[in-house]
């Protein structure tokens, strides 16, 4: 092979990396936008601490106000960041986190036994997320399509599973409830998939080849990756996502209705754009988006909330603010990408 | 600015995050002239134009066209103000139809009461067409369904249509069949007539016949202006190059050469009626050339012996394994190279140790239950981006932010690095410049003397001719004829072949 290694341009600061190339390190005009979920989490947390402090708030109840508010949707954007990276998009994981945390009511009702109850959760979840990747590999549709099916199918159903109570909710024994609705769990059923996502999306051909498939679908399949297989994986790892948490939504909330975990779904989008996911999916996808982003929902709301907590149209100026820290955050950290490649 | 002047770059400079495309560039194209700008892949020549036609601001500079600033806030506005580029990737919308792509901007000349008149745009179009001697594309077929060369003509009649000052022809003539080119060639010397062009190529041999000055760029730098007469091909590539290239272009030997060994053995393959009946078989060792006039299948056939789109019969089996699709074929170390590399072979977003990595992920991760570490992908990538001397600040650079020749580097490192037996090339050398066609060259014969079988489409006869130990000529879908590589072996004998 003819060496042409004498035209390799040397990196900026001259050393060479491991594969002959140069290492560099990058400007901060590249580094402010890559960290601007992280450095919006900061900021918020740092505000946070500052309004509740000045504001005589008690802070060890603030923060766990601010973990029930944000795990559950943290559990399930990490899930979802798995469809989402491939470009698609599932528009039924709040109805499906609303059946499976009935399904898993009814089966704690009928066995008394937390393990019954965590199993019928995420199978349900599962088994939900598979039918909207099966139906969309099978008829060749996007995956969004058959989710938007799916969310009619899913609202029967929940409305179905109450009436099968007689009433208008599904209840679980509260007491039973309150013994498992606690720190340790809720962090350690967090924390337990959040490293099994980061672990399959960083270090195993699955969350490569999701990436591939959300940077370019015909590279993709012309490079030997199977789109029906790595959809159906995907979808079950979400529906994975969406079993915890509708297990820890029984837990919190032991009564449910048809109108239960309604603002999950939208919540689930929001929560990872906030924390720097590209909506399109593809190769600048990150799994710590989800965490990030809930997180920064989270720390947002409650300082919102403790700030206007005297003021009338405090609801208002929250949403307000809310929405323009999120366009402020999503602004900066998809700067970097909009001039950056050359024309062809 | 001299009298002749149309348009006057002075000092143009312009960056992509640390890429330094341009670097102070001045560049002057005469009235009636046809401009040829050359130069290596990443030496600024696609940034200088696009600036010129509007698709992006210079960092630095000015522009001045006609005596007057210049400074298009958009394409349409460059178009509009007399100065339209052909791209020299795909510049079509491909979910909408060629008459809405050749009005894409301007449709609100159609509009009747609030509704855009299409019977009206469609005729349009027809003649927009026509006026450039195209009368085969229904302006109503979306623009996905068209191949990439009728794509491209659709551009041509896009800008064409405007009646532009100056025409901007960027690397196009390699995604065109010889009827294509000639189109282009003319519309080329028409324009004379009435403006400028500025004509982007790799082709010595093209931009020398077709041009009257050409001027050689290298690392964004203007380097030189060849006028008419001074015209010489040792001393253009050195400017282009910056050395002189030693050694043969294409293969040293004139012997078809193969080891016994079937590779790839395909029967009977029937693709609608673009592949009837092409049998074929190749040997490790052997580079089987796919040559023919557009349309004739060539690259059709390619797809097929991928798997990458479905047989109406007939069979393709590699290494003893039944190729149905593209997963069976890179599980049979196979690898593809698609003509439409931005499109079909890349993730632009990607870095570059994605884009690489990608084809050998379970080789990564063999050995070591699946788990692929970032040292583990370094090792992997060095190798192809040491090889084949991609030039990049790292391997993680965005592959978008390549020059065409170093993307298609990233495209071949792909499968080199997962071990490819058998690969099918689709014009692989298309949109690269001359000191990166060679390096793909010998790499083929690298991997030729390596025992890899190499069926490579093409468009251009020097290439195959060059390069195959037999090369098939395609008409019609079939194989009209071999030919095996010998001295006697002649392009005229060929090209009959093909009309």
């Amino acid at each position: 092979m003819h060496d042409l290694t004498q035209r390799t341009r040397p990196g900026a600061n001259g050393t060479s990396g491991p594969n002959g190339t140069a290492a560099r390190r990058r400007s901060p005009r590249e580094l402010v936008p890559a960290l601007a979920p992280l450095l919006g989490l900061v900021v918020l947390t740092v505000a946070f601490v500052v309004v509740g402090t000045v504001s005589g708030v008690n802070m060890s109840y603030s923060v766990q106000t601010l973990i029930n508010q944000s795990v559950v949707i943290v559990i399930i954007a990490t899930g979802a960041i798995f469809i989402f990276a491939m470009g698609s998009f599932d528009i039924s994981l709040g109805a499906s986190t609303l059946v499976a945390a009935m399904v898993g009511g009814l089966a704690y009702n009928a066995t008394e036994s937390l393990v019954a109850m965590l199993v019928a959760c995420i199978l349900t979840a599962v088994a939900t997320s598979l039918v909207s990747a099966s139906l969309a590999a099978v008829f060749n549709l996007p995956v969004f399509v058959t989710t938007v099916a799916m969310l009619s199918v899913l609202g029967a159903v929940a409305v179905a599973l109450v009436q099968t109570t007689g009433g208008a909710q599904i209840k679980v024994d509260s007491s039973f409830a309150r013994q498992y609705d606690t720190l340790p769990v809720k962090l350690s059923v967090a924390v337990a998939f959040l490293a099994l996502c980061v672990f399959l999306f960083t270090y195993t051909r699955l969350g490569r080849v999701e990436k591939l498939i959300g940077g370019n679908p015909v590279t993709a399949r012309l490079t030997g990756v199977s789109m029906k297989k790595t959809a159906i994986a995907a979808f079950a790892i979400a529906g994975l996502g969406v079993g915890l948490g509708a297990f820890l939504t029984v837990l919190r909330t032991p009564t449910m209705t048809t109108s239960s975990a309604a603002d999950i779904g939208m919540n689930v989008l929001v929560a990872m754009v906030f924390g720097g996911m590209p909506i399109s999916g593809g190769p600048r996808t990150r799994i710590y988006a989800a965490l990030l982003g809930g997180l920064s929902m989270a720390v947002l709301n409650q300082t919102m909330t403790t700030l206007l907590a005297t003021s009338s149209a405090g609801n208002g100026i929250s949403q307000v603010v809310r929405a323009l820290f999120f366009l402020a955050v999503v602004w900066v950290a998809t700067s970097g990408h909009r001039s950056k490649l050359l024309p062809r | 600015m001299t009298s002749e002047s149309v348009l006057t770059v002075t000092d143009m400079s312009k960056s992509f995050g640390v890429v330094r495309a341009l670097k102070g560039v001045d560049f002057e194209l005469r009235d009636g002239e046809v401009h040829g700008l050359i130069g290596e892949n990443g030496s600024g020549k696609s940034t200088l134009t696009s600036i010129v036609a509007g698709q992006q601001r210079a960092d630095a500079g000015t522009v001045h066209f006609l005596g007057r600033p210049w400074s298009p806030a958009s394409v349409n506005e460059a178009l509009d103000g007399g100065i339209g580029m052909i791209v020299q990737e795909s510049g079509t919308v491909p979910g909408i139809s060629v008459a809405e792509n050749l009005f894409l901007g301007d449709a609100g000349r159609f509009v009747r009461l609030g509704l855009v008149d299409r019977a009206a745009m469609n005729r349009e179009a027809g003649r927009a067409l026509a006026a450039i001697g195209i009368d085969a594309i229904d302006p109503r077929t979306p623009a996905g369904a068209l191949d990439f060369q009728t794509r491209k003509l659709v551009e041509l009649a896009r800008v064409m249509m405007h009646a532009p000052k100056v025409v901007v022809v960027d690397e196009t003539t390699t995604a065109l069949s010889q009827h294509g080119r000639e189109t282009l060639y003319r519309l080329v010397d028409e324009q004379r007539a009435r403006g400028s062009v500025i004509f982007i190529s790799h082709d010595l041999e093209e931009i020398l016949a077709v041009c009257d000055r050409l001027t050689v760029l290298r690392d964004g730098e203007m380097i030189r202006t060849f006028e008419k007469s001074e015209f010489d091909e040792d001393a253009i590539r050195a400017a282009m190059i910056g050395r002189n290239l030693d050694g043969h272009y294409y293969r040293a030997d004139t012997t078809a050469t193969a080891f016994p060994q079937v590779l790839l053995r395909a029967t009977d393959v029937t693709v609608g009626d673009k592949v009837r009946g092409v049998d074929l078989v190749v040997r490790a060792g052997e580079i089987v050339g796919i040559g023919g006039l557009s349309h004739c299948g060539m690259h059709e056939l390619g797809q097929a012996l991928f798997g990458a789109v479905r047989l109406d019969a007939g069979n393709v089996v590699v290494n003893g394994k039944r190729i149905v699709n593209e997963q069976r074929a890179v599980r049979a170390a196979m690898g593809y190279v698609s003509k439409d590399r931005d499109t079909e072979s890349l993730s632009l977003t990607a870095s570059i140790s994605d884009n690489i990595a990608s084809a050998g992920l379970r080789l990564l991760g063999r050995g070591r239950g699946g788990l692929i570490t970032r040292r583990a992908e370094e090792r992997y990538v060095a190798g192809p981006m040491r090889q084949l001397a991609i030039k990049a600040t790292n391997d993680r650079q965005v592959v978008g932010t390549l020059s065409g020749g170093n993307k298609q580097k990233v495209v071949f490192g792909k499968w080199i690095a997962c071990g490819s037996e058998v690969l099918i090339l689709d014009c692989p050398t298309r949109g690269v410049d001359i000191g990166v066609k060679q390096a793909m060259y010998r790499l083929m014969v690298q991997l030729k003397s390596e025992g890899k079988a190499i069926v490579m489409v093409s468009e251009e006869m020097t290439e195959l001719m060059g390069m195959c130990d037999r090369l098939l000529i395609m008409k019609d879908g079939t194989v009209a004829r071999e030919f095996q590589r010998g001295p006697e072996l002649t392009e005229m004998e060929i090209i009959q072949c093909m009309i």
